[in-house]
């Protein structure tokens, strides 16, 4: 990967809203050295949503290594997690 | 940011909640390479080639779904048509192809491995005999082997003796599998108008005019175009096709993106789209479910020929625009036993045989994974697949037969053949006799190509 050529990636974080899932989801994206750009959140109906631009080139670990590490913290704040890169959204919902 | 928080959860809801996924991504491999007189040393190199092409396929594939977030249900080889090589054999028998092709699926952990073909629309060589007289023994001693044959097309017209000695190979490899059904017939289709780019099994086969190797994407996605249906209320035809492009214009994107990046993984370059919509047997993912959506009490009503090509239509238009190359069969699969919407519309009596045929004759391919009574003759088989060729050589589209006979059992009973293949109903079929007809022997002639009225 080119240094200086970003690797966008999307987190979404949906779930029960409590205290603590922001902390908790921001806190482990900076231990892989994940970069988040920018953030959007919602409360939906009592539904936590969280959708995170982030940028993976500088990742201290593998996607993969990120993927499960990441569903840990999920699953101790029981919400779910989905870590996609962004190319299929920018397909399915930009020409 | 670059996309709203709407748009993402549309995306991750069509594989969560609406069962979106990339049925498959098919590998293509040239075995024109192969070829050789001593039908082992054959497979030797079928067996060589085919796991040196396609070796990073599964892995690749893995990684793509971790990336993206959207499962790729089935990895796939299709190969050139076995009897191209079979003329050569001095032995005749082609059946260690089919274990050699087995092995390496399964070496690879490919899901299912087709191209034990034969294009016989013309007229039946050494080759092709050889061909399929392996058939039942290809079928029933792999796992893996899918097979098909091309019996007519717009062109030639329809070879009846070729449909008459498919019929005999529908009955044999039926009886060969009935401990499991008569399951052999599932991997066996028969064409008039064969496409040489199909990703979907059992038909695919890497066709004559495709290059040495080729990445083909089929997707799957009843399931986000009835979502999209159940909550949009009262629409008028045009309205309803808008929404309907819409969506399958969505789904087609993420295949188009599977594609690319598969071919960019593994070097092996992008061939086409199939735009199909094809169902599962999963609750929801139903072609049936969208035609009762779209205002049909039950799937084979009067009406319901008018709904799947209003449908089929929209899902290639939608489809179009999303992908470089749409390509294989692109249309609405109507797969009767892989689709619970379709088997609950036989069970209600709604939905005939007949129906089904004139089903066929707007949709994508034709009376696929019907089955009907082990008891059924030779020569209604061979009615049934002449009727099926005759819709597709007229109106120059691929139809398909892939009948399962299951031995033992009668119209109204239900067989379970497990996985994407499903569970349904047996389907009752005329009892009256074609014999002499289907026995005439020769060719139907083409249809005139002018004067279309």
């Amino acid at each position: 990967m080119n240094q200086n050529q970003k690797e966008q990636v999307v987190i979404t974080v949906l779930g029960a809203n409590k205290p603590g899932i922001l902390a908790g989801i921001t806190r482990a994206i900076a231990d892989a050295n994940v970069n988040v750009e920018d953030v959007s959140q919602k409360i939906m109906q009592d539904l936590f949503a969280l959708m995170m631009m982030t940028d993976f080139s500088q990742a201290n670990c593998s996607f993969e290594t990120f993927q499960s590490r990441m569903q840990e913290v999920a699953d101790q704040l029981k919400v779910r997690i989905f870590i996609q890169h962004e190319d299929v959204f920018r397909f399915q919902h930009r020409l | 940011m670059l996309f709203s928080l709407e748009e993402v959860i549309e995306t991750i809801s069509q594989v969560g909640v609406e069962t979106f996924d990339i049925r498959t991504i098919t590998c293509g491999i040239n075995l024109h390479s192969c070829i050789d007189p001593d039908v082992n040393r054959c497979a030797e190199k079928v067996y060589e080639k085919v796991v040196k092409i396609a070796k990073d396929l599964v892995p690749t594939a893995r990684a793509i779904e971790k990336k993206f977030g959207i499962p790729i249900v089935n990895k796939r080889i299709s190969v050139s048509p076995i009897a191209h090589l079979a003329g050569a054999f001095t032995e005749p028998t082609a059946v260690p192809i089919a274990y050699a092709l087995d092995q390496a699926a399964k070496d690879l952990g490919i899901d299912y491995v087709a191209g034990f073909s034969a294009l016989i629309q013309k007229g039946i060589t050494r080759g092709d005999q050889i061909l399929l007289n392996s058939i039942p023994d290809a079928l029933c001693q792999t796992d893996r082997v899918c097979s098909s044959v091309n019996i007519g097309s717009s062109q030639a017209g329809i070879n009846m003796d070729g449909v008459y000695r498919m019929a005999e190979i529908v009955k044999e490899a039926a009886e060969r599998s009935k401990d499991k059904n008569g399951l052999a017939c599932a991997k066996l289709v028969v064409f008039c108008n064969a496409v040489e780019d199909n990703p979907f099994i059992a038909g695919s086969f890497h066709g004559p005019g495709e290059g040495e190797a080729i990445l083909n994407v089929g997707i799957s996605g009843p399931g986000v175009v009835r979502a999209a249906l159940e909550n949009a209320g009262n629409l008028s035809f045009g309205e309803l096709a808008e929404l309907i492009k819409k969506v399958s214009f969505k789904i087609t994107r993420v295949g188009e993106l599977v594609g690319r990046e598969a071919s960019k993984a593994t070097g092996i370059p992008f061939g086409i789209i199939d735009l199909s919509l094809a169902p599962t047997p999963a609750e929801g993912d139903s072609i049936s479910d969208i035609l009762e959506l779209m205002g049909l009490e039950r799937t084979g009503c009067h009406g319901t020929t008018a709904a799947l090509a209003m449908l089929n239509d929209a899902v290639k238009k939608g489809g179009m625009m999303a992908a470089t190359y749409a390509g294989g069969l692109s249309g609405a699969f109507i797969p009767l036993t892989e689709d619970a919407g379709m088997c609950r519309a036989v069970e209600a009596g709604a939905l005939n045989i007949q129906k089904l045929e004139a089903m066929t004759c707007v949709c994508s391919v034709g009376l696929d994974m019907v089955a009907i009574p082990g008891d059924t003759p030779v020569d209604v088989i061979a009615g049934i697949i002449a009727d099926e060729a005759a819709i597709g050589m007229i109106n120059h589209k691929t139809t398909a037969c892939r009948l399962i006979p299951v031995p033992g059992m009668v119209a109204g009973d239900v067989v379970d053949f497990g996985g994407l293949l499903g569970k349904g109903p047996i389907i009752a079929v005329s009892k009256e006799m074609p014999t002499v007809f289907v026995r005439r022997g020769g060719r139907i002639p083409p249809p005139v190509h002018s004067m279309k009225n």
